[in-house]
């Protein structure tokens, strides 16, 4: 399509392109109407009238001059720019360093979903409270290959964790193409990233208590509210280590995957059905644990889960000294039933591992946010560490 | 029974040492010096027949408003048998000096004296994990009042943390002790309940702190 402006001299002139105007078969589109000699006339005329039009002005005499030459490239130009402007716009703003409320992580995902290819928003199910659980998914091809997943803030109160997984999903998706690891991983591999495993108790951290840790669901029965969700899976449910009393932190709930933010879980990695590894991110204490916490007994893959996990601690410690304890959740921690390591593990996925993040109890879970970015790059080698094992092991 | 060796990394081991640190932070903590545990080297444990458990612990510490200096400490944790009310006994041994904070401790006492209104602040640190400078003795001060309450309270079956300091009110003396009041909210990890406690402490810069005893 092009536009014309055409400077009429007179009257005459003037009553031509009206006529013009009145020929609907040629579909013209003034942008400014004729209506007297000393005003331009604007039209966008398309493609197939326009070598008829200009040849009608010519045998008039009437001046005219090509204003665009082809209305598609300004149109696509235009639309780049403001993608551009809004993407420079967007990453200079979303500070990985800082806290987050729940809405500002939901627009950041998007961002990056829009921005990357490879990169797309899905929704797994919504939370008690309606809030959609929103998974990006890292794919660059095939079907249904296998995957690695990554949850973080399952326990709302752990905020390094939904702010780490922000940096992480961030740093994955610049990486590929640039780092031969990641590349090579994403190439053979997918990867389902939940940042905010529970909204619900995100939210009520940041608009009513910031040591809340549970879901926010109501208890039949109880002035309590919410169930520990980490207690709530089908792994040794209802054991030692979790509590049946409602008004409890680690309460397990009236049964296993009474929680929809668990549920929701349970059904998309069954429903996929080619999971190699479950990671989940928590804080604080430092530590990297494997299976099993709902027993005391040691896992069929103890030996390789124990050299895994030591080997991430490792590269963890390389950047910054950052320690690490390595071993069973039932050993390092305390016997804990219900937990979603111990689910994945006997559900067929070997590689699970949990992560509790930086630091030791000087600040707990009030991590000041400048050890963020710290944090996040430090546990990211720890879990690039195991991913490239799964990968390896998984071709 | 013979002590039996235990991983640094185990559970009990842990809780052992979190003790230990609660202790020493009650006395030899203070404005000017917050202590943090570096590293578990070494942890035994021997079963005392009618008496309890006993834990021989070898731990490196390190001062949060220092950290390139650390400083060795031995410690024995014993839980009384059917410990219910009954504070753990502890012992701790330091090797070698720990840094004198004289300058720091004085310089906050006259600040301190010197205010016309009695001090009040609220969540030391805050949802972001910020402290104002200013407040960040005050923030020492409660793991010093926590320590106490961490180790009068601890089982083999809890490990508390200082989780926030939720309120903290100043209250002027006629002798020459400061007074604060806090309430604190203590993180423990096995029921991982966040769990307020009122305590007040009283400090001087000569004579350390202390949890007076109707607290």
């Amino acid at each position: 399509h092009q536009v014309l402006r055409i400077k009429t001299k007179n009257e005459e002139e003037v009553k031509q392109l009206q006529l013009l105007e009145s020929l609907e078969h040629l579909e013209l589109d003034f942008w400014i109407n004729p209506s007297a000699p000393a005003l331009p006339v604007d039209v966008r005329i398309p493609a197939a009238s326009v070598q008829s039009v200009k040849a009608f002005l010519e045998s008039q005499g009437i001046e005219y001059s090509i204003l665009i030459r082809d209305l598609q490239d300004v149109l696509d130009k235009e639309k780049q720019d403001m993608a551009e402007s809004a993407q420079r716009q967007r990453s200079s703003s979303f500070d990985f360093g800082a806290y987050h409320t729940l809405d500002d992580i939901n627009e950041e995902l998007d961002h990056l979903a829009s921005e990357y290819s490879f990169v797309e928003k899905i929704q797994i199910g919504e939370s008690y409270e309606k809030r959609p659980l929103y998974v990006l998914k890292f794919s660059t091809g095939g079907s249904n290959r296998p995957a690695i997943w990554l949850d973080a803030g399952i326990h709302s109160r752990e905020w390094v964790t939904q702010a780490s997984a922000l940096w992480i999903a961030n740093q994955i998706a610049s990486d590929y193409g640039t780092d031969a690891s990641i590349t090579s991983l994403l190439d053979k591999m997918d990867l389902f990233l939940l940042p905010v495993a529970n909204p619900d108790g995100f939210v009520y951290t940041h608009t009513s208590n910031r040591m809340w840790r549970k879901t926010r669901s109501k208890i039949p029965g109880s002035v309590c509210v919410g169930v520990d969700p980490n207690r709530n899976w089908d792994a040794g449910f209802g054991g030692p280590g979790a509590s049946n009393k409602p008004c409890s932190d680690s309460y397990h709930g009236p049964s296993a995957n009474s929680e929809v933010e668990v549920k929701s879980v349970v059904d998309f990695i069954k429903n996929h059905g080619n999971f190699k590894a479950f990671l989940t991110l928590h804080s604080y204490s430092q530590l990297l644990m494997y299976p099993y916490g709902y027993k005391c007994t040691r896992p069929d893959d103890y030996a390789e889960l124990e050299s895994l996990g030591r080997a991430a601690a490792s590269s963890i410690r390389s950047l910054y000294g950052t320690t690490f304890q390595v071993g069973t959740i039932c050993n390092t921690i305390y016997q804990a039933s219900g937990g979603s390591i111990d689910w994945s593990y006997d559900n067929g996925i070997k590689y699970s591992f949990a992560f509790e993040l930086r630091d030791t109890g000087r600040y707990g879970f009030l991590l000041p946010a400048n050890q963020i970015i710290p944090a996040a790059k430090e546990t990211w080698l720890g879990l690039k560490r195991i991913m490239e094992h799964v990968r390896d092991k998984s071709s | 029974s013979l002590a039996m060796e235990l991983p640094p990394s185990h559970f009990s081991a842990a809780r052992a040492a979190a003790v230990a640190v609660g202790y020493l932070r009650y006395l030899r903590g203070g404005p000017g010096r917050g202590l943090e545990l570096r590293a578990l080297r070494r942890a035994r444990r021997q079963d005392i027949d009618d008496v309890g458990h006993k834990y021989y612990l070898e731990l490196e510490l390190e001062d949060v408003l220092d950290k390139d200096r650390t400083v060795s400490c031995t410690a024995e944790v014993l839980y009384h048998l059917g410990s219910r009310g009954t504070a753990p006994d502890v012992q701790v041994t330091v090797q070698g000096e720990l840094s004198s904070t004289e300058e720091a401790d004085e310089e906050f006492y006259h600040r301190i004296r010197s205010l016309e209104k009695e001090l009040v602040a609220e969540n030391i640190p805050d949802s972001h994990g910020n402290v104002p400078p200013e407040l960040e003795p005050i923030h020492l001060l409660a793991w010093v009042a926590s320590g106490y309450v961490i180790w009068q309270n601890s089982t083999e079956n809890t490990k508390f943390h200082l989780a926030q300091v939720k309120h903290v009110k100043q209250v002027k003396r006629s002798d020459e002790d400061l007074q604060f009041d806090f309430v604190v909210l203590l993180h423990e990890m096995v029921s991982q309940e966040v769990l307020p406690w009122e305590v007040t402490v009283l400090w001087h810069p000569q004579h350390g702190a202390r949890v007076p005893q109707h607290s």
